[in-house]
């Protein structure tokens, strides 16, 4: 019986929540109040995927839903991205029956790295995605080391580990396990044989701590290293990304599915496989999967293109302590061959917590923005003047920097009669008071 | 002039590394022609030659290697300490200084022991605050942001007090370490850049004359935003 009505007031709040727009973690809170152990009660279905890392997780996530749901299954999963358990529990009562079963095929489950030991302790993963493991909201997560000691806590026997082989931490999570499977990408054009990167997460190795070399990088510490003690190493590929061409926008997976890319950057390449590898396991077909990801654009809001008065541009959203988030940001406006001016702004560190902290700034390689392509760069937000410091210890001429305050301000000055596009990076936190003086399309 | 950023690619999880950008910058500002060396483990540094000497945070399995390591510099590095040099440790470099360093597994490293204070690591919580800290050898308070997993007992030299965020340990109004101009704190990332009267201090003390600073316009005018928002913060609390 108590069972039955936790279920029942869950689904009641989430019910009521929905209809004032609520978020999606308080009625699984109450139901772990009622009801502690409600997730171990409940009857879950054959396939139970769960999504972590620093980054994609959210992106990957939607993915798989698209191309499963595509394919004819059924998937109860967290679109709102409330990934801790109180979000999770939400979802595992708000798809089940009152008698507790659920009805879907699959549990589809994005989590948080540091909270994932809790949620699995009662929902054990079948299938468990680990996209990367970077340096992410230091100021809550201590450093990616502290976080894949937090993680491995969450890993199970009995659950498949799929790694990204290309990411050295995250690799070291199947050190001593059997069931895992391998994503990653073999030698790209776009790869560079030298580390491009303020920092070096890649320079010694995770195991032994002994230094590890590259043979190639695809972007940061991501790519084909190896350890000169241990012989730690980058392990073989069984869902592989084989060519890229980010100029044309194609990737080709396993050298025979090409995929056009709606958004041109590595990070949307290996958000596309890591979802090709789990719908694979799921038992789609390859050519299914590539049709449902072909020009696939995601709709959880990150990417979102506007008019500025007679501009187009771009929102990239990145997210603000993360540096390699903002790297691949750069990199996007860095490759746009047509011109383009580049905003960036800092105004609130992050919109959950609070923090004045932004020695993150200093693990961007801003120097990607010194280059013919990048016209224009507008700095703005409360912390400009730590962006213009910041932006002072790069090779990019002074003159072609513009400091604002003032957000408002900021967008005013973009509204011109130039010509170039304009890609904006910023976070979450501080996307809206962009958006506010734009016109979405 | 000389300047030793020690442990570079192993001792630099919060962008410390800008700190050495930032000494770099105003002593050349101020007429030196500055040489900058980045050393890593097994190479062998010469302190006698150096005019400052850096070292970053790091996690806590590579403080270990780095510690492992940084044990055969004792001897110079107390010659280069008595000598009344500059060096700056920050985040968890500077508990190499003392006697142990016991993990949260209860295994025990022992330090340098320049220094008095022993060191606990716990697993459990990861230790983070904005801090707002004072000292009397700067007219201005220093901020920045704490982020270990330790506590230090013992330290009886301090270099801080606390007006916001963490000290040494839970309840110590202390934070950090100080011997002659050996300057240690748990503060992360680029607390030079991000304090620029703490800079031109270091400077100084190194150059024994006043460092040319008019150049500073947008780090002071960062510092007052980010004194201004933690003060704001910790008034409401």
């Amino acid at each position: 019986m108590k069972k039955f009505f936790t279920i029942l007031i869950c689904k009641l709040l989430r019910f009521a929540g929905k209809l004032i727009g609520k978020g999606s973690s308080k009625p699984g809170q109450v139901a772990l109040k009622l009801c502690p152990d409600i997730l171990s009660r409940v009857q879950l279905p054959k396939y139970i995927i769960a999504v972590t890392g620093s980054n994609g997780k959210t992106s990957t996530v939607e993915m798989i839903a698209h191309i499963l749901t595509q394919n004819g299954k059924s998937v109860a999963w967290n679109k709102e991205g409330s990934n801790q358990i109180e979000g999770v529990t939400t979802l595992v009562l708000d798809s089940s029956t009152l008698g507790g079963k659920v009805k879907s095929d699959i549990l589809l489950i994005e989590s948080d790295e540091r909270f994932a030991r809790y949620t699995f302790k009662y929902i054990k993963p079948t299938h468990y995605v680990i996209t990367n493991l970077y340096r992410d909201q230091l100021t809550r997560n201590g450093h990616p080391e502290w976080v894949y000691e937090a993680l491995l806590d969450s890993i199970t026997d009995g659950t498949q580990l799929i790694l990204n082989a290309d990411d050295p931490l995250v690799s070291s999570f199947a050190e001593g396990r059997k069931d895992v499977v391998w994503f990653g990408a073999d030698k790209l054009s776009s790869d560079t044989p030298t580390l491009e990167s303020v920092y070096n997460d890649g320079a010694y190795c995770p195991v032994c701590k002994a230094p590890m070399t590259y043979s190639t990088h695809h972007y940061n510490h991501i790519g084909h290293y190896r350890c000169t003690a241990c012989g730690y190493h980058r392990h073989d590929t069984q869902y592989t990304i084989t060519s890229v061409d980010l100029d044309k926008g194609e990737m080709t997976i396993d050298g025979k599915h090409t995929i056009t890319l709606a958004l041109k950057s590595l990070y949307n390449i290996y958000n596309i496989l890591s979802a090709y590898t789990v719908a694979s396991i799921v038992g789609v077909d390859g050519a299914k999967i590539a049709a449902d990801m072909n020009n696939y654009v995601l709709k959880n809001g990150r990417v979102i293109t506007f008019t500025l008065g007679s501009r187009k541009g771009t929102l990239l959203t990145s997210k603000h302590e993360n540096s390699i988030s903002y790297d691949q940001s750069l990199r996007v406006a860095s490759a746009y061959k047509q011109g383009c001016d580049v905003l960036i702004i800092v105004d609130a560190v992050s919109r959950k917590y609070f923090t004045s902290d932004v020695s993150w700034l200093y693990d961007i390689d801003f120097d990607m923005l010194n280059n013919k392509n990048v016209h224009q760069i507008v700095l703005a937000g409360k912390y400009v003047n730590d962006l213009a410091v910041r932006f002072s210890y790069t090779d990019i001429p002074n003159d072609r920097i513009k400091l604002f305050e003032d957000i408002g301000e900021a967008a005013d000055h973009l509204n011109s009669d130039r010509k170039e596009y304009i890609y904006a990076i910023t976070c979450f936190s501080d996307k809206g008071k962009l958006l506010a003086k734009v016109k979405g399309e | 002039m000389k300047i030793l950023h020690l442990y570079h690619d192993l001792m630099n999880l919060y962008g410390d590394y800008a700190n050495v950008s930032a000494m770099k910058r105003i002593l050349e500002k101020s007429g030196e022609r500055v040489e900058l060396d980045r050393l890593s483990l097994g190479d062998n540094a010469d302190f006698k030659n150096c005019d400052f000497i850096f070292i970053g945070s790091g996690t806590e399995k590579n403080q270990r290697v780095a510690l492992k390591d940084f044990k055969k510099y004792g001897k110079a590095l107390k010659d280069y300490i008595d000598s009344g040099k500059v060096i700056l440790m920050t985040g968890n470099s500077f508990e190499m200084l003392g006697k142990t360093i016991t993990d949260a597994h209860g295994q025990s490293f022992d330090g340098l022991g320049l220094l008095d204070f022993g060191v606990t690591e716990q697993n459990k919580t990861r230790l983070t605050a904005d801090v707002i800290f004072d000292c009397d050898f700067l007219t201005q308070p220093v901020v920045g942001f704490v982020n270990k997993c330790s506590e230090i007992t013992g330290a009886d030299k301090t270099l801080f007090s606390v007006r916001m965020g963490l000290g040494n340990k839970d309840g110590d109004k202390r934070e950090g370490v100080r011997l002659n101009n050996c300057f240690g704190t748990h503060v992360t990332g680029p607390v030079l850049i991000k304090n620029p009267h703490f800079l031109c201090y270091l400077a100084e003390t190194i150059l024994g004359r006043k460092p040319e600073s008019d150049w500073m316009t947008y780090e002071r005018a960062g510092y007052e935003v980010t004194l201004r928002e933690l003060s704001g913060r910790l008034n409401a609390e």
